[in-house]
Formats: structure tokens, C-alpha cells, sequence
């Protein structure tokens, strides 16, 4: 997708003034501060050369020391008065304190001190430099709840294996209700629509595993030294593997929420307001636990053998629900 | 002639032009003298090109304001306003920059995506002693879910304090209707995002998912419309979708449930299967109290146990779960006589029924 004019022009205002503060800067500096490919830069420097103010002569012009630049070497030498950093827009402000202090807020009890502090300086800097932007009754005007439930002590645990790359010891339950002892490398924390998981490797299934932070009972750092495991990028996104086989679950309007939170792989909207969500199940006991949940919301599930097994467990906690009411009525 | 002039350009002209010029610029200065501008064919083409660029530079946080000369009335002149222009002066180092890249990275939504990158790029060019490589790795990955077409004029009428009005579907009755609402704020949550404000129909707080408004958000009046909320008001009117927290007593087969046990309170109950209330029912289960925020909250995690976690109490708990249960056990086509039983147990003040948990996805 092309970059937009306006976010564009931003960076180029910002280059200039990066510019005139700093003196100097190389080529790639300016790249990967403003994250964008080295030809980009230059391609923005060709832009900046032509621009300044009407009548467009030479002296009019944004300017450059091209001898340097040839060397790879970015200097200003005419500014044009653009040399103050833009001011943040109230929305980018608000927007940009609320990712942070939830970070803070959330996943702070578990990290370390030296990365906590990084991010309680990052979110008190940027809260100053707010508040004399907007007032301080916008800045709590958005606020994001990651979460991440993790009881105190287990959340220390894991921040310690963190920062000091050692092997982990859970007893960790499972969607199907099992416990089972994991050795686990950890790799980082993990907070996703609105639930917290320690991803790590998981010595038993030598395979990246995502672990519910609301479901390890205990951790225990080893003294063994986390060994170093190719985990991909992206491995913090369920992805299911070719194990999984896909239920088509059609819901109500107002569950809504389940396509925004389960791992649906499709959505198709139906006329009458309802939806279907296709969902790649790995775990049987994942799938009835959501069902269950939801199931005032179902309107039609696929296969219906899953359909079958939901009811099935339904009708056996209702029983167990009645004995009880009987129970009392005796009693 | 040239080639016309792209309009990122065009933009970085009037800029400049803007904070360099001494007075004002009047539109027709603008038109004559700033580069791009001549290539509007036509006056009327000119118009909507300079309104579409004041509009994006407003976007960007350029504080552009009209000047008008008291001698000529018709004569609209424009400045930026310097003193508002400038970031004030922020010492971010590079890990600290590093960790608001990675905040920004939290959004799914592209409004909200677009808004921190903007941010970024400001606060990155504002700290030129940071080390644009000396970024921490954090260890650490999170995601908050996008909040659909309603998200973006939401945001905008919260900061500007602006009402709204839009089609709402009620998740209690499904009802369907127009509401006038002062949008206080937003907030993102397990589940979703909330609009908490006053609604004007009802004259009371009430908050709103974002997921059930239907159709487009409109602002209604002027910005500036209604008074700062009461900061308490808003905290309890946020706080009203969940129900009154409390500790529920559960009975648990043996073995099962760990995550439950593993957050069960101390307590001077009996806890040994058998003696439990006396009941025959509870025979060889264990009893545990746990504290919980919602009814639908708690009822939804606990159903997806089955029979090997029972609800003794609060009762609107064990009615919720209950009323799950039939729901669940009629989805193989045995519609049994309660089944035009209503869903409406579970919701909130205003029909914000809870979000579904995401279950355990490995491990």
C-alpha cells in the first residue's frame, strides 16, 4: 500500500528538525530511526531539496551539504524555520499514554526492574510532555485492560526466568482440565485480546507453546540456563497446525465478541444479523468450554457431532444441578 | 508546464510557507504562490484542494488558525500558531523510545495504529540524543483488539467533547434504537470496547459496546457540548457493567478445576469431600470459595467445567450457569420446555453482556 500524503509530510518535517538539532546524521541512522528503507531517506532528501517557501529560488529552499551527503552523510545547512518538532496531535497523545500505562499497568508486576523501569520512565516522560498538550481530563479518556491475571508470586517468577534467560519449572492445567509438570524456556510475555500468556518453549512437546498465565498453578526458576530455541516471530499468534480441524459455529448478533476474541480463521456475516465463524480447533475441551459459554448465543454448530458432545456435557451438569435442588428440597 | 506537483509536497509547501510567513496568508496568496496550488484547474477545484490540505495538516496537529483583517471582511488570511506548533522538549533515550514503538504496536485498529506511528515519528525526531538502535528487547508482546468503523469519530467526539448519536442494538431485549449520548470515554477490555457516557434518552450513564452499534456514529450540536465529566462519575459508570463483585462458593470434583483451586480464598469452611453441607449430592466433592468481579464473568468460565463444577452460591451465579447449561443442552435439536427461556440473565447495566474467555490455545 503507498504511504499517505500526510504521514509522509510528517516524517519530513521531523527529519528536518532531527536534522537541525543533531547536526549531522548518517544515512542509516536517519533510516532506522524513522523506520523506513534507505532509499526512502533519499528519496525524502530529494523531496526536502525542492521545498521551502514561495518564489522557490535557491535561497528560498530547504538545503543540504551534498559534498557529505555523497559520503553518506546527512547535513542541513538551510532550514527554512522549520526546526521545532511538531507538537503531538490530542488524539495521537491519548492514544499513544493509554498502549503504555496499560503495558505498565498489566505486564509491569511481571517484568523485571530494569525493563519496568524503562517503561514507567517512558510512560511518566510522555505524560509530562502530554499534559502541557492536553488537559489532564482528556488523558484518561481512553483505557485498555490487557488482562493479564496473573497471581503475584507467579508473575515474579516468571519476570526473574525473563530477565535472567533461565529455565522454568510449571505445573501448568490445561483447556482439557489436566495438569501436568512443564519445563519451559521462557521467550516473552505475551497479552492478547484481553488475556496473559508466558510463550516459551516447552522441553516435553520441544515446540513453542503458549501458556495462560491464569493457569500455571507454580513456577519455579531453575538453575538450568534457558538454551536458545528458533522461535519465530509471529509465534506469540495461535496458528493452528494441520491437526486442526474446523468447526463452523453460526451465532447470534450479540456474540459478537467471539469473533474478536476467538482465533476464527473466517467471518461471514448472514442477513439476518447473525454471523458464522469458521474455527480451527485443536482442542476439543477449547471448543466445548467456548461453546458452553456462549451457548445462549448458538444458533447452529458444524459438525453436529460437536453439537452432540456440547449438549451431552450439558444435560450431565444439569442432572448433577437437580440432584442438588433435590437434595435441599429434602434436607 | 511541469508536472504536477504530488500532494505530499504540496503539503510540505504550505507548511513551510505557513510558519515562515510574517503575517497571514490569504487564500488567494496561498493559490498564486505556493507550489502545487496552480495546478487546480479551476477556482472551485482550488477550494476543496485547500480545504482537503487544511483538514489533513489539522489532522497532523499543525495548529492552523484563520486570521481575518478587521478592514476587509471577506478577506480570510492563515497562520500557524507558532508557539503552539512546537513539541516541547522531551529527553526520551532510546530504550525508552524503544518500548513506546512496541506500545504503539499494541493497537489491531488501524485508527489507533496510524495515531501512535504519527506520535512515534514526532517523538523520534524530538530525541536526538537517543541511539535509534538502542532498543531494548522488552520480552514482551501485546494486542488490543480494533474497534470497528465506530472507533475513529468516537475518539474524536470524546477528546472534543462533542454528543453523538447512533443506532445501538440493546444485547438484553435486541431492541434497536437511536441513541444520544455524551461520549465520556473508551475503554478496551476482554472482550472488546466500551463507549461509557451519559446517555441523554435515558438521563443516567450507561455504557455501550462498540460491536452492537450499527451504522454510522454522528456528532450532534458543537464541540465542546457538554461539561468535563465528574471523574467519579465515570469511574462508576465504567465500573456498573461489572455487577457487584463478591465470593461464590463452588463445589469441585476431585482433581478437576486446578485453575479454580489454585485461586481459592482461605476459608474456615470444611473443605474435605463428604462433610460438605450435608448434602448427598456434594458427596466426594471439595468446596471452594473464590472472589469474582461479574455473575456473567464467573458463570462463563465456570460452565465450561460441566458437572465437575458445581454453583452453590451467590444463586444469580448458579441461575446464569444454569440457564447456560439449557441453553447448551437443547444444541443438538432436543428443545426441551423451557427453551424460549430469554439469554437476558447475564447482562450488564446496558447490555454489555461479558466477553468470551480465549481459551488455553496450546500448551
Amino acid at each position: 500500500m503507498a504511504e499517505r500524503a500526510a504521514d509522509r509530510v510528517l516524517r519530513l518535517i521531523g527529519m528536518v528538525a532531527y536534522l537541525d538539532a543533531q547536526g549531522e546524521a548518517t544515512l542509516d541512522d536517519l533510516a532506522q530511526r524513522f523506520g523506513v528503507p534507505q532509499d526512502q531517506v533519499l528519496a525524502d532528501i530529494d523531496t526536502l531539496w525542492l521545498s521551502g517557501t514561495p518564489g522557490y529560488q535557491p535561497e528560498d529552499l530547504i538545503d543540504f551539504d551534498g559534498f557529505r551527503l555523497d559520503r553518506g552523510l546527512v547535513r542541513l545547512t538551510q532550514a527554512r524555520g522549520m526546526t521545532r518538532p511538531l507538537r503531538l496531535g490530542a488524539r495521537e497523545a491519548v492514544v499513544l499514554v493509554a498502549a503504555i500505562r496499560a503495558l505498565v499497568e498489566d505486564l509491569g508486576p511481571a517484568l523485571d526492574d530494569t525493563r519496568r523501569a524503562v517503561l514507567t520512565s517512558a510512560l511518566a516522560k510522555l505524560t509530562a510532555l502530554t499534559g502541557s498538550t492536553t488537559g489532564s481530563a482528556e488523558a484518561g479518556t481512553v483505557t485498555v485492560d490487557l488482562g493479564v491475571r496473573a497471581r503475584a508470586d507467579i508473575a515474579a517468577t516468571v519476570a526473574t526466568a525473563l530477565a535472567q534467560d533461565r529455565r522454568l519449572r510449571l505445573r501448568y492445567v490445561n483447556a482439557a482440565d489436566r495438569t501436568s509438570l512443564r519445563d519451559v524456556d521462557p521467550v516473552r510475555l505475551v497479552a492478547d485480546a484481553g488475556t496473559g500468556y508466558l510463550l516459551g518453549w516447552c522441553l516435553a512437546a520441544d515446540a513453542e507453546r503458549l501458556f495462560r498465565l491464569d493457569r500455571v498453578l507454580e513456577a519455579q526458576v531453575l538453575d538450568t540456563s534457558a538454551a536458545a530455541h528458533d522461535v519465530p516471530a509471529d509465534a506469540d499468534r495461535f496458528v493452528p497446525d494441520g491437526t486442526a480441524t474446523v468447526v463452523t459455529v453460526r451465532l447470534a448478533s450479540r456474540a459478537r465478541r467471539v469473533a474478536e476474541t476467538a482465533p476464527v480463521a473466517a467471518v461471514r456475516n448472514l442477513d439476518d444479523g447473525s454471523f458464522e465463524v469458521d474455527l480451527p480447533v485443536v482442542s476439543t475441551a477449547w471448543l466445548e468450554h467456548l461453546l458452553l459459554g456462549v451457548a445462549d448465543d448458538v444458533v447452529a454448530v458444524h459438525p453436529p457431532r460437536v453439537a452432540q458432545q456440547v449438549a451431552a456435557t450439558a444435560r450431565a451438569a444439569l442432572l448433577a444441578y437437580e440432584q442438588l435442588a433435590t437434595d435441599r428440597e429434602d434436607g | 508546464m511541469v508536472a504536477s506537483i504530488p500532494s505530499d509536497e504540496r503539503l510540505l509547501d504550505l507548511v513551510i510557507a505557513l510558519v515562515n510567513t510574517p503575517t497571514r496568508m490569504t487564500k488567494e496568496q496561498v493559490r498564486t504562490t505556493v507550489a502545487g496550488y496552480a495546478d487546480a484547474p479551476t477556482r472551485d477545484a482550488f477550494e476543496r484542494m485547500f480545504d482537503r490540505d487544511k483538514d489533513t495538516l489539522r489532522e497532523l496537529g499543525v495548529p492552523l488558525v484563520t486570521v481575518t483583517d478587521v478592514g476587509h471582511r471577506d478577506d480570510i488570511g492563515y497562520r500557524i500558531d507558532l508557539e503552539a506548533y512546537a513539541l516541547p522538549p522531551v529527553d526520551l533515550t532510546g530504550a525508552e523510545l524503544g518500548v513506546l514503538a512496541m506500545a504503539g504496536q499494541v493497537w489491531q485498529d488501524a485508527t489507533l495504529r496510524t495515531d501512535s506511528a504519527r506520535a512515534l515519528t514526532k517523538l523520534r525526531a524530538a530525541a536526538p540524543s537517543a541511539q535509534a538502535g538502542d532498543l531494548a528487547n522488552i520480552g514482551l508482546a501485546a494486542r488490543v483488539g480494533a474497534g470497528g468503523a465506530a472507533l475513529a469519530p468516537l475518539l474524536d467526539a470524546v477528546q472534543q467533547r462533542w454528543v453523538v448519536r447512533f443506532v445501538y442494538r440493546a444485547a438484553a431485549t435486541g431492541e434497536v434504537r437511536t441513541r444520544h449520548v455524551e461520549p465520556w470515554k473508551l475503554a478496551a477490555r476482554r472482550g472488546g470496547w466500551l463507549l461509557v457516557g451519559h446517555d441523554q434518552d435515558r438521563g443516567a450513564p450507561r455504557s455501550f459496546r462498540l460491536s452492537r452499534i450499527e451504522g454510522p456514529v454522528q456528532a450532534v450540536g458543537e464541540p465542546g457540548g457538554f461539561a468535563h465529566p465528574d471523574p467519579a462519575e465515570v469511574a462508576a459508570a465504567e465500573q456498573s457493567w461489572m455487577d457487584v463483585a463478591g465470593v461464590a462458593r463452588l463445589a469441585l470434583l476431585p482433581e478437576r478445576a486446578e485453575a479454580l483451586r489454585a485461586r481459592a480464598l482461605p476459608t474456615e469452611l470444611p473443605t474435605e469431600p463428604g462433610d460438605a453441607d450435608g448434602h448427598p449430592a456434594l458427596r466426594g466433592r471439595d468446596i471452594v470459595e473464590i472472589a469474582y468481579r461479574a455473575t456473567w464473568e464467573l458463570a462463563e468460565e465456570v460452565v465450561g467445567y460441566g458437572d465437575a463444577v458445581l454453583v452453590l452460591d451467590p444463586p444469580p451465579v448458579r441461575e446464569a450457569v444454569v440457564r447456560l447449561l439449557q441453553a447448551a443442552a437443547r444444541l443438538d435439536g432436543s428443545a426441551g420446555p423451557e427453551s424460549t427461556a430469554g439469554p437476558e440473565v447475564i447482562a450488564g447495566p446496558e447490555g454489555t453482556v461479558g466477553p468470551a474467555a480465549p481459551e488455553v490455545r496450546g500448551g
